[in-house]
């Protein structure tokens, strides 16, 4: 038999774990809300079923105002799932019983799976589940997703209700229930693929995306009833509203039974969440974050380039071609170049692990709940966080994470400003770098670049805020979770995955842009072969350019540098290997000899603003449009050289050495 | 959550160690302006000489100092509240704590990094000129990890809290045997 599955429920109720448990899938899990942001698909057999599962966004409800939100109430009406599994969150039930209210609504064909069943013990609650199950009629499995324990439940029950779907009407106070029937009176068998129940409701909460589903004649008919029900019981919207939440607390009140008691978590947020001291925290986390992935990593990157050199020097001349020779295994070769932008591996590994322990901590939502304060004084949704967080990892998922953003304004101003935030890619040079420019203060630097990333992009919001999209930011509700101690292995696999992506992109864009890169430096401008870099393609075409960048006080090879960097951040440090013929341990150093901390400085900032990266462009164009991705990459290139600028000429001022 | 159970003479001891991290906040930050910017004066240490450095060695790091120092203010807070009679001080006192607990395990692996760092070479059958030594260490013998040391003993007032975070056994119904047939 075919089972197709869709997987609801509210953010960080643990849905991408049951769904990884059933496919066996690797969705990136953490500990704070809206992780999914798209459908994630999967399959699992079992007991000669083949269970097609979903995994559709967190959301808290089916409302039509965020897009997370229509994508998934489109899938369940849309494509009609023979199981809805609704993952429900045991240690927060009356919120996510809402959720459960208006899926039923919907008509799905549900199953509660009750998650965290352990966390709701932890915090004393008791929840009498074939209670709930009677009230509900909805069969209940209650389970711990993370161990696996209750999955063999619920993949039984969701082949033995798609056999026997379970519908039932969950029915409000008769005060609103007349006004539902008489608008599903009006519209039964007129709406095609609409639960005609559901339909009504979403007609009197004036949901758009419905009414244009109805012709004029049936629409005013309603928009009657739905006057009347206002004249009556108030705005409908919030009528139906306070009426789910009503069923809530009566259901509540007779199946869970909780003693308050203030826990951990509770005593933890009032220090991390402190009014004046919560910022200061908040950095000397991200410090050390960095410190511990930037100093203990030094080891093992410097072992791995060390590595490709040696590797480099027993190649070299393996071909009998000279040229190729040169161009694969020489100075300015391409294992060379590859070979320093691999090395980074084990920073990028570290660098991650100690972000996924922080987030599976539960930090992370406390971090956006403190920036939040800051954005909404300045105008800002505070909704940008998580995707501005994410940017820290890499800029294109982070811009599909800004469909989390109900308002157009707000997801626009979201979009061009992400790239600001200073991605893993760009990391990778920047670590090569600071190490050999300033030392034991290297990681002070990377971090100062890491703020300036978000400095500038509360500017650049707020500039655009109050210029080209003028309006009021959208409020922003955000679930902390209970803090929970990480489980290192766990974050050790996400890691990994992060550090296998790296590898991949090695391959598919680093790679050939070093190659052109090489070809290019070995290739005079007559095109016949050259050892003089001087005399190349890539030199004339950075001399011609270089003009453009002389107030900044760069050679051609920088130029050229950041050039291929558009093609992947990553490239502009093997491309600097390249550029100038040295290897890892050297190229820094060589720098050093030829540019002050001061001009490196001035440079590592360009590199952090200018032009996001091919991938990032595209997710822009996809996310916003053509006119939006070429104002970004417009607008970085002239706030990058602005900034830059303004770094070597203030340094000069202060004196900074 | 089990309170967190703290004597007068305990919160004095903290309040000692929380002054001191301050200091050193403060030593740090100006270490590390000095360094981008010297013309504001000279990198100052207040440790013991040995072995042609400073124990505790107060690198220059505005961040780092801006961490100690928020640790030496969480600590101060948490001494300050219990001292008003405040059942919310225990908060401050540990995440003070255990930010120190981070501190001083970070120092540690740095100073393992640096010596790994000096001496992998050896793998690729390379000599090593100079080896690794105290003086030659990016973070040396820090005040995170002194001061950190001095904090340890109170892992044992933690337990609770630890305990309380850390993920709980509930079983529902199936055994490891019923789960591995599942999967």
């Amino acid at each position: 038999m075919k089972i197709r599955v869709a997987l609801a429920g509210n953010p960080n109720v643990g849905k991408s774990v049951v769904f990884n448990n059933l496919t066996g899938g690797h969705q990136h899990i953490g500990n704070w809300p809206g992780k999914t942001i798209d459908k994630a698909e999967g399959t699992l057999n079992y007991k000669g079923n083949e269970i097609y599962i979903i995994d559709l966004p967190g959301t808290y409800s089916l409302t039509a105002y965020s897009v997370e939100e229509l994508i998934a109430r489109d899938y369940i009406i849309q494509e009609k799932p023979d199981v809805v599994v609704n993952i429900v969150d045991a240690s927060n039930l009356e919120r996510n019983l809402y959720l459960t209210l208006q899926l039923s609504e919907l008509g799905a064909n549900i199953i509660i799976a009750l998650n965290k069943m352990d966390l709701a013990k932890k915090e004393n609650a008791k929840i009498e589940v074939k209670k709930l199950e009677k009230i509900l009629g909805i069969p209940i499995i209650p389970m711990v997703a993370p161990r696996k324990e209750g999955m063999k439940e619920l993949t039984d029950a969701i082949i033995k209700y798609a056999e026997n779907p379970v519908k039932r009407e969950i029915r409000y106070d008769e005060k609103i229930e007349k006004y539902i029937d008489e608008v599903r009176r009006i519209i039964e068998g007129k709406i095609e693929g609409l639960n005609p129940r559901w339909a009504a409701i979403k007609i009197l909460e004036n949901d758009e995306e419905i009414k244009k589903k109805i012709g004029k004649d049936l629409l005013s008919r309603c928009e009657e009833v739905r006057e009347n029900m206002k004249n009556e019981v108030g705005d409908p919207e919030v009528a139906l509203a306070d009426a789910r939440y009503e069923l809530i607390k009566e259901i509540c009140k007779d199946v869970l039974i909780k003693e308050k008691k203030v826990t951990a978590s509770d005593i933890i947020d009032s220090v991390l969440l402190d009014k004046y001291l919560g910022i200061p925290i908040f950095i000397s986390i991200l410090w050390m974050i960095f410190q511990f992935g930037f100093m203990i990593s030094a080891p093992f990157c410097d072992f791995l380039g060390d590595g490709f050199a040696q590797v480099s020097s027993a190649l070299s001349g393996i071909t009998g071609i000279r040229w190729l020779d040169y161009l694969l295994f020489g100075d300015y070769g391409v294992l060379n170049g590859l070979g320093m932008v691999l090395s980074f591996v084990p920073l990028i590994i570290l660098l991650y692990f100690a972000l996924s322990l922080v987030e599976d901590f539960g930090y992370m939502a406390r971090a956006a709940f403190l920036m939040d304060r800051i954005m909404r004084k300045l105008g800002l949704s505070g909704r940008a966080i998580i995707p501005m967080i994410l940017g820290l990892g890499c800029n294109v998922p982070a811009i599909y994470a800004t469909r989390t953003i109900p308002d157009e304004k707000d997801r626009l101003v979201a979009i061009v400003t992400n790239p600001l935030m200073l991605c893993g890619a760009r990391l990778v040079f920047f670590s090569a770098i600071v190490g050999a420019f300033w030392g034991e203060m290297g990681g002070d630097v990377l971090l100062s670049l890491y703020l300036l990333g978000v400095v500038l992009t509360f500017i650049v919001a707020i500039i655009l805020r109050k210029t080209v999209f003028k309006g009021k930011a959208s409020p922003f509700i955000l679930e902390l979770p209970p803090y929970q101690m990480p489980v290192p292995r766990v974050c050790l696999r996400k890691a990994w995955e992060r550090g296998k992506l790296f590898f991949t992109k090695a391959g598919k864009v680093i790679l050939p842009g070093i190659l052109i890169l090489g070809i290019l430096l070995i290739t005079s401008t007559s095109f016949a072969y050259t050892e003089n870099a001087e005399e190349s393609i890539a030199a004339v075409i950075g001399k011609a350019l270089l003009p453009l960048v002389k107030p900044l006080g760069w050679d051609w090879r920088l130029l050229v540098a950041a050039l291929f960097g558009i093609v992947a951040k990553e490239i502009v440090l093997g491309a600097s290997a390249l550029l100038y013929g040295v290897s890892e341990e050297n190229i820094a150093a060589t720098m050093a000899s030829m540019y002050t901390p001061l001009q490196m400085y001035s440079y590592l900032v360009f590199i952090l603003i200018y032009v996001p990266c091919i991938v990032t462009i595209g997710a822009i164009k996809q996310e916003a449009g053509t006119k939006w991705a070429v104002f970004t990459v417009i607008y970085e290139i002239l706030l990058a050289y602005l900034v830059a600028w303004l770094v070597l000429g203030i340094g000069h001022l202060m004196g900074v050495a | 959550m089990k309170k967190l159970e703290i004597g007068t003479k305990e919160s004095i001891y903290i309040f000692i160690l929380s002054l001191l991290y301050l200091v050193y906040g403060v030593l740090q930050f100006y270490n590390g302006l000095v360094g981008w910017m010297p013309y504001l004066g000279e990198n100052l240490q207040i440790g013991v000489p040995v072995l042609g450095t400073y124990i505790p060695f107060a690198f220059p790091s505005i961040f780092s100092g801006l961490a100690l120092f928020t640790v030496g203010a969480l600590l101060l807070k948490g001494v300050y509240m219990r001292h008003q009679g405040d059942e919310k001080y225990c908060g401050y006192v540990f995440v003070g704590w255990a930010m120190a607990m981070l501190l001083m395990a970070l120092n540690i692996l740095v100073i393992i990094a640096d010596i790994l760092d000096t001496y992998y070479p050896l793998v690729w059958g390379e000599t090593i000129e100079e080896g690794w030594s105290l003086a030659g260490d990016a973070w040396g013998i820090a005040p995170h990890l002194i001061l950190g040391l001095l904090l340890t003993p109170f892992y044992t007032r933690m337990k609770d809290i630890l305990r309380e975070l850390s993920p709980m056994k509930y079983r529902i119904s199936l055994s490891k045997k019923e789960v591995r047939e599942w999967k």
